[in-house]
């Protein structure tokens, strides 16, 4: 026995070692199944979206037909609020405000450069493991831990249903360790088809104001701005200028992404009636910040902490 | 469905019902969707409030719904308040801001007016998440209300372009601020925010 054992301790790294790469791997595996699920399975369902102590009932229908994606999101309760995408045309309506808002997505192809090329990218940003089996509306899940190897974004706890890998349950989890904000889905359907009438509108906006991007805005080829001080991780996944609804001059925004998180930063003409303070916002679970900077009106925003897009929005440079 | 079916699913989720109530009203979950449905969304929002759903594995409205087929009781220390009463005990001596706790309570009130979702036949089965017991229903978190304002919709139009770029991880989340997010708060340097580099004792 004594002679063997040289030969079974290394043994038995190696075999410790390669488990523990195949658990890695299949945390990734499951983290790219999930994104695949969100974006190309046909879904409808409540969720509570639980943000600062309150809760709010949400609906969700997300299609997805011949390629092309479309998903209404509507409020049950509160402001009553609405968000429907179809294609590259976003509509939010805001019956609080009697407000219909009209956007335009201007690039497309920029959508697909903002997620990583493959998990194993995130690795030196985060740490990526299975938990344990649990349930959630009664199904069995796979829970999924993201975790932050450093303060500059937010971590995740995620329980992906084992057959679909939609995540029925998620938290966005701050440098601290405390939820931001947990969705959870309480019923959900994933049916083989949705028709397109599923993500129709359904507030009747007679009546409200309209904001409307203006389209015929020209929109330059490049955009001379970028942030000198990004977190690592973090590259420039999209550059555009868009029109914005109620703005007659198009917005130039740049999208920072690290895989999972994103922050996008917008930039403006401070002379435009932008509406936007200066400091700190939180929108929900996003954060953001705005500031007035070589002659502009930037502000950066996502679901990160606070000094991430202070960090992005107060580097801003001409190129 | 009536402002009784509503008072005995309170009652129910708070184990203050009998065990023949209970087994009555766990039958009309069983035909009934729609009281099925909001015995989980209050079971869930009050988890919710109570910071509960950090667990995975909630499982009262389970036991509830066990305890009362099977004719037996929970084991719980005593009974416990009713969510109204909870809900009005002033400050549950946690130091919780009078403001925030009316926002509470409105938001309960909206979410237990909120339609139902129509019919939506949940291919996965549709129980909730529950919470555990002996806490009370609502442990907001304090906010600064001065420190809320009316939204500008620039920064919802922001929301709304970040969201088309956001992973598909995010996405949900930034659709549901969007739509849910009831105020969008400004947080002033002096009040809130160290410089980062205080913040977060970085060199």
């Amino acid at each position: 026995m004594r002679a063997g054992y040289p030969v079974a301790a290394p043994s038995l790294l190696f075999l410790t070692l390669l488990a523990g790469h195949a658990t890695a791997q299949e945390a990734r595996d499951w983290l790219e199944r999930m994104s695949r699920a969100v974006e190309d399975l046909n879904y409808r369902g409540t969720f509570v979206h639980v943000l600062d102590g309150t809760a709010e009932t949400l609906q969700i229908v997300h299609r997805n037909a011949d390629g092309q994606s479309g998903e209404r999101i509507l409020s049950l309760a509160g402001a009553g609020r609405e968000i429907v995408r179809q294609g590259d045309r976003v509509q939010g309506i805001f019956p609080d405000r009697r407000i219909v808002s009209f956007e335009i997505r201007s690039d497309v192809s920029a959508l697909v450069s903002a997620l990583p090329s493959t998990t194993a990218d995130l690795e030196p940003h985060y740490e990526i493991k299975l938990g344990d089996d649990a349930r959630v509306a009664e199904r069995p899940v796979q829970v999924l831990e993201i975790k932050p190897r450093d303060e500059f974004r937010y971590g995740y706890m995620l329980w992906l249903d084992q057959e679909t890998a939609m995540p029925l349950q998620s938290q966005l989890i701050d440098e601290q360790g405390q939820v931001v904000e947990q969705i959870l889905f309480t019923e959900i359907e994933v049916p083989a088809d949705i028709p397109a009438s599923a993500i129709a509108p359904t507030i009747d906006t007679e009546g409200f104001t309209t904001l409307r991007a203006t389209e015929s805005a020209p929109l330059a080829a490049e955009i001379p701005w970028r942030a000198a001080d990004v977190p690592g991780g973090f590259k420039l996944s999209a550059a555009t200028q868009s029109p914005m609804a109620g703005s007659d001059t198009p917005v130039e925004h740049l999208v920072y992404s690290d895989g999972l998180a994103t922050v996008s930063v917008f930039i403006e003409d401070p002379a435009t009636k932008a509406e936007v303070g200066e400091g700190f916002f939180a929108v929900g679970s996003t954060n953001a910040y705005s500031l007035t900077l070589r002659g502009r009106k930037v502000t950066a925003m996502g679901e990160v902490p606070r000094q991430t897009v202070r960090t992005i929005a107060s580097s801003l440079v001409a190129e | 469905m009536t402002e009784q079916i509503n008072d005995q699913i309170s009652a129910f989720i708070d184990n203050e019902l009998s065990a023949e109530e209970s087994s009555l009203l766990v039958r009309r979950f069983e035909r009934d969707t729609e009281s099925r449905s909001r015995a989980m969304r209050y079971t869930l929002i009050g988890a919710s409030l109570r910071g509960e759903l950090l667990e995975p594995h909630p499982s009262v409205l389970r036991q509830r719904v066990s305890a009362a087929l099977s004719g037996t009781t929970l084991n719980t220390p005593k009974a416990r308040e009713g969510w109204t009463e909870r809900l009005a005990r002033p400050l549950l001596g946690v130091g919780i801001a009078a403001t925030v706790a009316v926002v509470a309570i409105g938001a309960l009130r909206s979410l237990n007016e909120a339609a139902i979702a129509p019919s939506v036949a949940p291919s996965l089965a549709t129980t909730p998440l529950q919470a555990r017991d002996g806490l009370s229903y609502v442990v907001p978190q304090e906010t600064d209300n001065q420190s809320q304002i009316g939204a500008p919709i620039r920064l919802t139009n922001y929301l709304m372009h970040h969201g088309e770029f956001a992973s598909g991880l995010t996405r949900t989340s930034v659709n549901s601020n969007v739509v849910g997010a009831e105020l969008e708060r400004v947080v002033t340097d002096s009040s809130v925010v160290k410089p980062a580099v205080e913040q977060v004792g970085l060199e």
